[in-house]
C-alpha cells in the first residue's frame, strides 16, 4: 500500500517535473554576470543569451551585479529559486579561486551550483614590454635570475589571474620578480606599454591586439595548446617550463537544484550553439571553445580550485 | 595637412548618411535623456541596448553608442545647475556656481553658456583628436604612476580653491572625502578596508551614492527645514533665457581656457576629462575678476562655462586611448570595445589602418553629434526653466524618486538605497554644520587613484621617494609646479586671515 | 568658555570624531612605514590629520568672535524622517527583503509610496495632489526608465508577473 501510494507520488513528481520542463523556458530568463558590462565573461554572455532567447522563444536577459571580485553576483544566483529561470555565467575566480581568497564566502561554490557546461578557456599570454632584453622564456628566467626581485609584473588586482599565472611561473623556475597589482587589466597593459612595469601575463583577449600590433611582445602562451589567434607564440610548456599549465575559464552554472531536465536541455542547446557559429565568435574574442558534460565541468571546478589553494599558498596571500 | 582633409573627407561620407546621422540622433537623444535624469548613468542603458547593436553595421552601433556617451556628459550640466546634481564626477563643479545661477533667476543663461561652452570646446576636442591622436597617445605613456602621483596633488591643491567658505573646513573636507575613498579592497595588498564585512563595500562606496544622498537628499532636508519665508528655493524672477551681452564678454575666454586645459587633460586615461573640470575652475579663480563680477560660489558665468567646455573638450579627447590603442578608459568604452569584438574588429592601434572608415567615421559623428546636441538641448532651456517654476512641494518627491531609481539602477542592489540614505543624513548634517560637500567628493573620487599610484610609484622604486618622484622631469615638474601653486595660494589667504584677525 | 561659533565647533568635533575612529581603525591593518606601506598607511595618516584639522577648528571656534554666535538652529526632523523613510520604503517595495522572504512590489507600487511618503514632508501636503504627482511620475519613469532605457527593474509585484 505504501509503496504504492509512494509509486504513485514519484510518478506524479516525475510527470510534473517533465511537463515543467518540457515547457521551460515558459517566460524570461535571466542570466547573471557577477562582473560590470564590457568584459570577456559580459561579452560571452550576450552572445549566448541572445542565442538562447532566438532559439528558445523566450527572452534570456543579461543582469550584471558586479562586486567583489564576483561575489556579490554569485551569491545572488545561489541564493535564487532552482526553477531555471535565474542562471549564472562564472569564471574561474568565483567558483574556484575566491574559496580561497577570502575568509568567509556567502555561497558555497560546490554545492550551491549545478554545473551546465564550460563554454571557453581562456588562456593567458606572457606578454613584455619591448626594451626588457629577453626574446625566449629561457632568456627571460635567466634575467630574472640575474637581478632577483627586480623584473616587475603587472596584474588586474591581487589574486587575479594574471598575478596567480605568474606565481605559478616563479614556483616553476624558482625566480622572484616583483608583483605590481593594478585596478584592472586595462591600466596595467598601458604601463606595460610604457615601460613602467616589464611584463605581464595578460589574458588572451586583451593581449592580442597589443601583441599583433608590436607595442609588446609575446614569449609564450600559458595553455597546453597555442592559441589559434597566436600560431608562432609557443606554450610554456613547450619552451622549457614541462607542464606548465594555466586558464581562465567561463561556463554556465544554475542554481543547485534545477530540475534535471532543464540542465540537460540547456546543456544540449549550448552543445549546439558552440558547435555552430558561437565558435567563430568565440575564437575571434581570443577564447578556446571547450564543451563537455555536466559532470566534467564538475569535475574540473574542483580540480582548478585545488590548483588555486596551492598557488594563493604559494603566493603568501592572506585569505581578506 | 592634406592627409587631415582627406582623412575628415572620408569621415563625412561616412557619417552623413541618413542612416549614421538617425542613428547619431538616437543616441544624443538617449544620451541627453540619461543625463537629465539624475543617478542615472549610460553604462546601464549602453549594456541594454548592446544586443541591438549587434545587428547594426559597427560604424553605426558606435556611432550611437559614442552619441549616447557625450549625450550623457552634455545633460548632466542639466541637473547640476537646475537641482544642484552631479550625476557625473565631472559636473561637480558645475553645481558650485551653476545652481546658485539658477537660484538667482538666471538659469537660463548658464544652461545656455553650458551648452555653447560644452558645442565649441567638442569641435575643437574633435578636431585635435583628428589631428593628433597618434603623438598625443606617446604622450599617455610617458606617464607612469609617479606622474599620476604627482597630477593627483596638484588636483587636491586645485580642490582647495573650490572652497568659498572656511580654508580650514574644506580641506578637512578634502580629507574625508580621501578616508571615504579608502573604503573597499586595496589595490596594493588586496586586505579589505572598512568594509564591515559587507560584500557591498568590498568595491568601496560608489560616487553616485554619495553625490546623491548628499547633494540631493541633504540639500532637500535643508530646504524643507527651512522656515517658511526663507524657503523660497528659487526667484521667481526669471531673467532672460540668454546670456546678456556681458555675460558673453565674461564667458568667452572662460570658455577657450577652459578648451585647452579639457583637450590636454582629457587624453590621460583615468580621470582626465573629470581633472579638466576641476583644473579649469580652479585657474577660473585664480585669473583676476573684474570689479562688477559676481564672486565665485555665488552665481559667477566663468564658474559654468569653464570647466563645462573643459569636460566636454576631455571628454572627446578621452576618446584617443580608445581608439589609437583599444584601451577603454571607463565603463561605457569597455562596452564599445566589446561592441567592436563582437563584430570582428579588433580594438587596438590598427583601427586607423584596418578600418579608417569606422575611425574617421566616428570622429566625424562626434562633431555632428556635439552640433545635434547643441541643437537639441538650446530649446529644451526654455522648457527646463518651466520646470523651475513648479512649486517646490511637486519638485522635491520627483527628485528623490529618481535619485532613488537611479542608484537602484547602477548595480541592480537595494543596498546602495540604503547608503543614498545614509548619506542623505550626512549631507543634512554638513548642511546644518557649514561644511561645504564639493571638496569632499573631488577628494573622493583622487582619493583612490592617488594612493594606488603612490604606492605603486614607490614599489617600483624600491620604496625610494626621490627616485620615484624627483628622478622623473614630468613628475617633478608637476611637484614644481604644485610647490608654487601652493605658494600662490597661501600669500593671499595668510593676507586675508590677518585682514580678518584685525577687523574680527 | 562660551562657543562663539556654534557650527564650527560641533563640525569640528565631528572632524575629531572621525579621524580618531578611521585612525584606529586603521591600525588593525598593517601600517608600514613612508617607503614600504601597509594597507593602513594612508587612512592612519588621514585620520590623524582630519583630527588635528578638527581640534584647531574647534579651538578657533572657541576663540575667534562671531557677531551671531553662528548658530546651527533647530533640526528639521520631520523632513528628515519622511525623505529617509521614503528612500526605505522605495527600496523595500523595489528589491523586497531577501531576509525575511519578502518579494518585490515592483516600480509602479515603489514610486506611488515613495511620492506619498516624501510629500508628507512638506507643509503643503494634500493627498489629492500627491496622488496626482504620484501618477504622473509613475507613467513618466515608465515610459522613461522601462520603455525608453529599458532598464532590469521589475515593474509589477512579483505575485501578478508570477
Amino acid at each position: 500500500m505504501l509503496t504504492k501510494m509512494l509509486r504513485c507520488l514519484l510518478l506524479v513528481v516525475f510527470v510534473v517535473t517533465s511537463a515543467y520542463a518540457q515547457n521551460y523556458p515558459a517566460k524570461s530568463v535571466r542570466i547573471i554576470v557577477p562582473y560590470a558590462p564590457g568584459g570577456s565573461v559580459d561579452s560571452v554572455t550576450r552572445l549566448v543569451g541572445q542565442k538562447f532567447t532566438k532559439e528558445f522563444g523566450q527572452p534570456f536577459i543579461v543582469e550584471n551585479r558586479a562586486g567583489a571580485s564576483g561575489n556579490i553576483g554569485t551569491d545572488s544566483a545561489a541564493k535564487a529559486a532552482p526553477d531555471g529561470y535565474t542562471l549564472l555565467m562564472s569564471s574561474s575566480p568565483p567558483l574556484a579561486a575566491n574559496i580561497h581568497l577570502f575568509k568567509k564566502l556567502p555561497f558555497d561554490p560546490f554545492k550551491d551550483f549545478a554545473p551546465i557546461m564550460l563554454i571557453a578557456n581562456q588562456p593567458n599570454v606572457l606578454v613584455l614590454n619591448p626594451s626588457v632584453p629577453a626574446g625566449s622564456v629561457k632568456e627571460l628566467i635567466e634575467l630574472a635570475k640575474s637581478k632577483p626581485g627586480k623584473l616587475t609584473f603587472g596584474s588586474s588586482g591581487v589574486g587575479a589571474s594574471q598575478h596567480m599565472a605568474a606565481e605559478l611561473f616563479m614556483m616553476m623556475t624558482g625566480v622572484n620578480m616583483k608583483h605590481v597589482p593594478y585596478k584592472g587589466g586595462g591600466p596595467a597593459m598601458v604601463d606595460l606599454i610604457g615601460g613602467h612595469i616589464d611584463l605581464m601575463l595578460e589574458t588572451a583577449p586583451s593581449a592580442i591586439p597589443f601583441v599583433h600590433s608590436g607595442k609588446v611582445k609575446a614569449l609564450a602562451v600559458t595553455t597546453l595548446q597555442r592559441s589559434g589567434r597566436l600560431p608562432n607564440v609557443p606554450t610554456l610548456d613547450e619552451a622549457g617550463l614541462k607542464g606548465y599549465e594555466f586558464r581562465g575559464w567561463i561556463g554556465l552554472v544554475a542554481p543547485a537544484g534545477v530540475p534535471k531536465e532543464i540542465i540537460a536541455k540547456l546543456h544540449d542547446q549550448l552543445q549546439k550553439d558552440i558547435a555552430g557559429d558561437l565558435r567563430k565568435q568565440l575564437d575571434e574574442m581570443g577564447l578556446d571553445i571547450a564543451g563537455g558534460t555536466p559532470q566534467q565541468f564538475a569535475d574540473f571546478i574542483r580540480k582548478d580550485s585545488d590548483m588555486y589553494a596551492k598557488l594563493v599558498k604559494a603566493a603568501n596571500i592572506a585569505p581578506r | 595637412m592634406m592627409d587631415l582633409i582627406s582623412n575628415l573627407h572620408l569621415g563625412f561620407s561616412v557619417a552623413i548618411t541618413p542612416m549614421n546621422v538617425m542613428y547619431a540622433f538616437i543616441g544624443c537623444f538617449l544620451g541627453t535623456l540619461i543625463g537629465v535624469l539624475p543617478g542615472i548613468g549610460p553604462v546601464a542603458t549602453i549594456a541594454m541596448l548592446l544586443p541591438v547593436t549587434y545587428v547594426l553595421p559597427p560604424v553605426s552601433a558606435l556611432i550611437m553608442m559614442a552619441g549616447l556617451y557625450y549625450g550623457a556628459q552634455y545633460g548632466g550640466s542639466t541637473t547640476s545647475i537646475l537641482v544642484n546634481l552631479p550625476g557625473e564626477p565631472s559636473s561637480v563643479v558645475t553645481c558650485i556656481d551653476g545652481y546658485q545661477m539658477a537660484r538667482k533667476g538666471r538659469a537660463g543663461p548658464a544652461l545656455t553658456a553650458a551648452a555653447m561652452g560644452s558645442f565649441f570646446a567638442g569641435s575643437v576636442g574633435v578636431l585635435v583628436l583628428a589631428a593628433f591622436a597618434t603623438p598625443l597617445t606617446e604622450l599617455a605613456f610617458k606617464f607612469g604612476p609617479s606622474e599620476y602621483f604627482s597630477l593627483m596633488v596638484l588636483g587636491l591643491i586645485g580642490a582647495v580653491l573650490l572652497a568659498t567658505g572656511s580654508l580650514l573646513k574644506a580641506i578637512a573636507m578634502i580629507l574625508l572625502g580621501l578616508l571615504l575613498g579608502v573604503v573597499g579592497t586595496d589595490i596594493n595588498s588586496g586586505v579589505e578596508r572598512f568594509s564591515l564585512n559587507i560584500a557591498e563595500l568590498a568595491d568601496g562606496i560608489g560616487f553616485v551614492v554619495i553625490a546623491m544622498g548628499i547633494f540631493g537628499y541633504g540639500e532637500i532636508i535643508g530646504n524643507l527645514g527651512q522656515s517658511k519665508d526663507k524657503r523660497e528655493v528659487f526667484t521667481s524672477k526669471v531673467h532672460g533665457l540668454f546670456p546678456t551681452k556681458k555675460d558673453f564678454k565674461d564667458m568667452t575666454p572662460a570658455v577657450l581656457r577652459g578648451t585647452v586645459v579639457g583637450c590636454m587633460l582629457g587624453i590621460l586615461p583615468g580621470g582626465g576629462a573629470l581633472l579638466a573640470a576641476f583644473a579649469a575652475y580652479a585657474i577660473e579663480k585664480k585669473v583676476a575678476m573684474r570689479t562688477d563680477e559676481v564672486p565665485f560660489g555665488q552665481g559667477n558665468i566663468r564658474g559654468v562655462a569653464s570647466p563645462e567646455s573643459a569636460n566636454n573638450a576631455g571628454a572627446q579627447t578621452s576618446f584617443i586611448p580608445l581608439l589609437t590603442l583599444g584601451i577603454p578608459t571607463n565603463a561605457v568604452m569597455a562596452l564599445m570595445v566589446g561592441a567592436m569584438t563582437i563584430h570582428n574588429i579588433q580594438p587596438g592601434p590598427q583601427v586607423i589602418t584596418n578600418n579608417p572608415e569606422l575611425f574617421w567615421g566616428l570622429i566625424v559623428s562626434m562633431w555632428i553629434g556635439n552640433l545635434m546636441l547643441v541643437i537639441l538641448n538650446l530649446p529644451l532651456i526654455a522648457i527646463w526653466i518651466k520646470m523651475l517654476t513648479v512649486p517646490y512641494h511637486f519638485l522635491y518627491p520627483a527628485i528623490v524618486l529618481f535619485c532613488a531609481i537611479g542608484v537602484y539602477s547602477t548595480n541592480n542592489n537595494t543596498f546602495d538605497i540604503w547608503m543614498v540614505g545614509i548619506f542623505g543624513f550626512i549631507g543634512y548634517l554638513f548642511i546644518k554644520l557649514g561644511c561645504e560637500p564639493a571638496p569632499l567628493l573631488l577628494g573622493f573620487i583622487l582619493g583612490p587613484m592617488m594612493e594606488e599610484n603612490l604606492r605603486r610609484a614607490l614599489l617600483i622604486a624600491d620604496g625610494d621617494w626621490w627616485r620615484a618622484f624627483m628622478m622623473r622631469p614630468l613628475s617633478a615638474t608637476l611637484l614644481i609646479l604644485v610647490a608654487l601653486l601652493l605658494l600662490i595660494v597661501m600669500l593671499p589667504g595668510i593676507k586675508k586671515k590677518r585682514k580678518e584677525a584685525l577687523t574680527g | 568658555m562660551k562657543i562663539k561659533s556654534q557650527k564650527d565647533f560641533y563640525s569640528g568635533v565631528l572632524f575629531m570624531v572621525v579621524g580618531i575612529g578611521f585612525a584606529w581603525g586603521a591600525t588593525r591593518y598593517e601600517i608600514g612605514v613612508g617607503s614600504n606601506m601597509g594597507p593602513g598607511y594612508f587612512p592612519f595618516m588621514l585620520g590623524v590629520l582630519i583630527a588635528a584639522l578638527g581640534v584647531i577648528i574647534t579651538i578657533k571656534a572657541l576663540i575667534i568672535k562671531n557677531e551671531d554666535g553662528d548658530k546651527i538652529g533647530p533640526w528639521a526632523w520631520k523632513p528628515l524622517a519622511y525623505i529617509l523613510g521614503a528612500n526605505l520604503a522605495f527600496g523595500v517595495l523595489v528589491g523586497g527583503l531577501p531576509s525575511i522572504r519578502l518579494p518585490a512590489a515592483g516600480l509602479i507600487a515603489g514610486i506611488y509610496i515613495l511620492t506619498l511618503i516624501a510629500s508628507l514632508a512638506s507643509h503643503a501636503f494634500k493627498i489629492r495632489q500627491a496622488m496626482i504627482l504620484a501618477t504622473i511620475l509613475a507613467v513618466g519613469s515608465y515610459l522613461a526608465f522601462i520603455v525608453l532605457l529599458k532598464l532590469n527593474i521589475s515593474v509589477w509585484p512579483a505575485f501578478i508577473t508570477g
